[in-house]
């Protein structure tokens, strides 16, 4: 197995971009859309400047638990075809920088979120940079099956993380987007990890088809979409959400469904296209059934049932 | 000894690259410090009437 010693062969010549590739900038993306989300439909209003720092101190705390991560995963990530390009497998970064660089980035994001914005919202992100690093990256992703769906949790947290920033606290209805997000996790980290088992394998990684076989994690991929497609509706029920996004989650939601029980009906267990296909339209799900929350807001769009449930409020 | 030496230019190239990244990192934190407390301290201070 490669030792991070191995790695470290010219991190003199790292570069800018180099370091912001140990963000994880795509997964960061999701983050702060997500977290901006939270900001959005949270009740009450937020100084915009407040606003914009909370969502830089969400963007980096995302970034810095990529950055541990891929420090504390470097062994791993040189064995995988999808990971060995990292900058720290590659020998552009030494792991001790990336390790130096994340801890300084999540300290310091927690730090501005608890002085400028509010403490319920800086204990929420440093409880999610935690959860990522030591509950997912150190304990459970060597360990268990179940890694990516408890680990989930990390990445579900920013819509709560966004709210808290508004609101100084936080009550249920943000939780539903925590669950959607937290219920997306599976089906969309199991696709990926279907057509690349190979590597998980390799790597020793004891994802779900690795550990309980293929056909075990496409019947589990169909159980968490058709559980995911109504509970990606309950925003609608509880006075977060309005007609447009409940048209886009039962559209979107019944598409994620559609494309797992393609999954669950493969027969090319080589190239696995239904699960490529479903990774990409679990992405999309998600973007869009957050864009539509902030579009909705941002045209005036009311909520369905807000004089029902306003107590979740 | 020239690809020592293309090395060593990459090498200071990336080092003046990241250093002009931290400036302006932390160039950008000074402003933000500065424009957090205003707003912080807005509506406290600046508030006569109470």
């Amino acid at each position: 197995m490669a030792t991070a010693a191995s790695f470290t062969f010219n991190a003199r010549a790292a570069t800018v971009g180099d370091f912001f590739a140990l963000l994880k900038p795509r997964v960061m993306s999701l983050v702060i859309f997500t977290g901006l989300a939270g900001i959005v439909v949270a009740p009450g209003g937020i100084n915009p400047v407040v606003a914009f720092t909370a969502l830089l101190c969400i963007a980096v705390g995302a970034g810095a638990s990529g950055a541990l991560n891929m420090a504390y995963d470097a062994d791993i990530d040189g064995l995988m075809s999808r990971t060995a390009t990292r900058p720290i497998p590659m020998g552009k970064i030494a792991r001790g920088d990336a390790l130096g660089f994340g801890w300084t980035l999540a300290v310091g994001s927690v730090a501005i979120m608890g002085l400028f914005v509010n403490l319920a919202a800086a204990a929420l992100l440093a409880f999610s940079i935690a959860f990522y690093v030591g509950i997912y990256t150190l304990w459970l992703k060597r360990r268990t099956a179940q890694n990516i769906v408890i680990g989930g949790l990390a990445g579900a947290l920013p819509p709560a993380i966004g709210w808290a920033a508004v609101t100084g606290s936080l009550t249920l209805a943000p939780l539903v987007l925590v669950l959607i997000t937290f219920l997306w996790t599976p089906p969309h980290f199991w696709a990926l990890a279907l057509y690349r088992s190979d590597d998980y394998a390799r790597a020793g990684v004891p994802m779900m088809p690795v550990v309980k076989g293929k056909s075990a994690t496409r019947r589990q991929i169909l159980g968490y979409a058709l559980v995911l497609l109504p509970v990606g509706l309950l925003p609608g029920a509880i006075g977060l959400a309005g007609p447009l996004y409940m048209a886009v989650a039962a559209i979107f939601g019944g598409w994620l469904v559609w494309d797992a029980v393609a999954v669950s009906r493969e027969t090319d267990i080589e190239h696995e296209p239904a699960a490529r296909r479903l990774f990409g339209v679990s992405i999309l799900y998600l973007f869009v059934l957050f864009a539509a929350l902030i579009l909705e807001r941002l045209m005036g769009i009311a909520p369905l049932g807000r004089a029902t449930f306003g107590a979740w409020m | 000894m020239n690809d020592d030496g293309d090395q060593n230019a990459r090498n200071e190239r990336a080092r003046r690259m990241r250093n002009i990244a931290l400036a302006l990192v932390l160039g950008a934190l000074v402003v933000l410090f500065f424009v957090m407390t205003i707003v912080r301290l807005k509506g406290h201070v600046l508030d006569f009437t109470q």
